[in-house]
């Protein structure tokens, strides 16, 4: 656990004024207000930091106590033990995902802030004011592209509630769900919030994917490219077989229709696997073989 | 759970602590809708994230709804922007 200078977040002096801090605090708050940017990590990070330092310098009793504390920090060794067994993780784990509340969480301290001033309750902070709907709760699932192929359907464990879910087949790297009314329950008659779910699909196979298509590179034999033949190639579900036609360039592609991804959303549909050819020259000739491209070659070939 | 479409504004400002007039205000730069049932006033109970969001902004960060509404537009656009680079970032992975 590392010492977290409040006033170096808020970018002020020691000496500063309330109206000062007040001031400093909202300048930084609207820069990182995760309202005004959606998606970024980063200034969600930095939003909860800016949050932490104003809810510390501006109450008087708080700032006394963290200018003392401060000062002895590299000596508070033995106070900081003391208090690590209250210091927990705030956000679970669970089988593969996170989940997290967005919004105007404010709630989500340091584990430096918690060792001095305890976990987040006792406050009485501006920004926790009574809701009426229930907040918004995001969750991160990571699958494999495999997973995905196939419509799943898993339940998850988020806030102790069991939620059934259906994954449709094709569902996109990056792509967000929500899942209305399983986010924190609403105050006096409120809705409940959502809870987003945003997927992260990992590729681990041989295939680039765009959407519903994937796309491959298949190497072919030189004497397959000038003579025509057939290979086999590898899709996602099994091996076909392709006839080569004579004469085949490197870069040729070949569109295997309904062999690529599901669409997502539409049962029984399928995009397509485009194939792009590459044609691989020997490297390691016998000396059979090696004469028999020196009598090609003076055959006057090109 | 009861499923109503509808929430009064009378009972939203109570619980957010905001006047009326603010969400007058953002109903009259079309940033939501409202009807009238019974001679009151009514949100739409799926407009509630975005009111509450429209409200953070007014209450914790002190921009009028003249700036809420330019920032719900450049909201839009970045959104839009963001999903257009995702889009654009897998299709540059099929081409690597």
């Amino acid at each position: 656990m590392d010492f977290i200078d409040y006033y170096k977040v808020l970018g002020i002096d020691k000496k500063a004024t309330t109206d000062q801090i007040k001031k400093a605090y909202r300048k930084l708050a609207r820069k990182y207000h995760p309202d005004l940017n959606p998606n970024d990590k980063q200034a969600e990070k930095s939003f909860k930091q800016v949050n932490e330092a104003n809810e510390v310098l501006s109450d008087p009793e708080k700032r006394k106590k963290y200018d003392e504390y401060g000062k002895d920090w590299q000596h508070a060794e033995e106070f900081e033990k003391a208090k690590k067994s209250r210091a927990q993780g705030r956000q679970g784990d669970y089988s593969g995902y996170t989940y997290g509340s967005s919004g105007e969480s404010a709630q989500d301290f340091s584990d430096f802030f918690e060792s001095m001033f305890g976990g987040g309750s006792g406050f009485s902070s501006a920004r926790q004011k009574v809701r009426f709907r229930g907040q918004d709760y995001n969750a991160q699932l990571q699958l494999s592209l495999m997973d995905v192929y196939t419509t799943q359907k898993q339940t998850l464990t988020v806030n102790g509630k069991n939620i059934r879910l259906t994954i449709p087949a094709g569902i996109e790297d990056g792509q967000t769900i929500k899942i209305k009314g399983h986010g924190g329950p609403g105050t006096q008659g409120g809705p409940a919030g959502d809870l987003y779910i945003t997927f992260s699909i990992d590729n681990n196979t041989a295939f680039k994917r765009d959407g519903a298509n994937l796309y491959k590179t298949v190497q072919i034999p030189l004497v397959k490219a000038v003579l025509g033949g057939e290979i086999q190639v590898e899709t996602l579900t099994g091996k076909v077989k392709l006839k080569v036609a004579q004469g085949t360039d490197s870069g040729t592609k070949v569109k295997l229709k309904g062999k690529g991804f599901p669409k997502y959303k539409k049962e029984g549909q399928f995009g397509d696997l485009y194939l792009t050819y590459v044609v691989k020259i020997p490297k390691n000739l016998t000396q059979e073989q090696k004469s028999l491209f020196q009598s090609l070659e003076k055959t006057n070939l090109e | 759970m009861k499923k109503e479409k509808y929430i009064s504004i009378k009972t939203f400002c109570e619980h957010h602590g905001v006047g009326e007039s603010f969400v007058y205000s953002l109903y009259e730069y079309e940033i939501l809708q409202l009807e009238h049932k019974e001679n009151e006033g009514m949100l739409y109970m799926e407009d509630l994230p975005l009111l509450e969001k429209m409200v953070r902004l007014y209450n914790e960060l002190d921009i009028n709804p003249e700036g809420i509404q330019a920032i719900h537009h450049l909201l839009g656009q970045v959104e839009s922007l963001q999903q257009e680079v995702a889009s654009l970032k897998r299709k540059l992975n099929t081409l690597e």
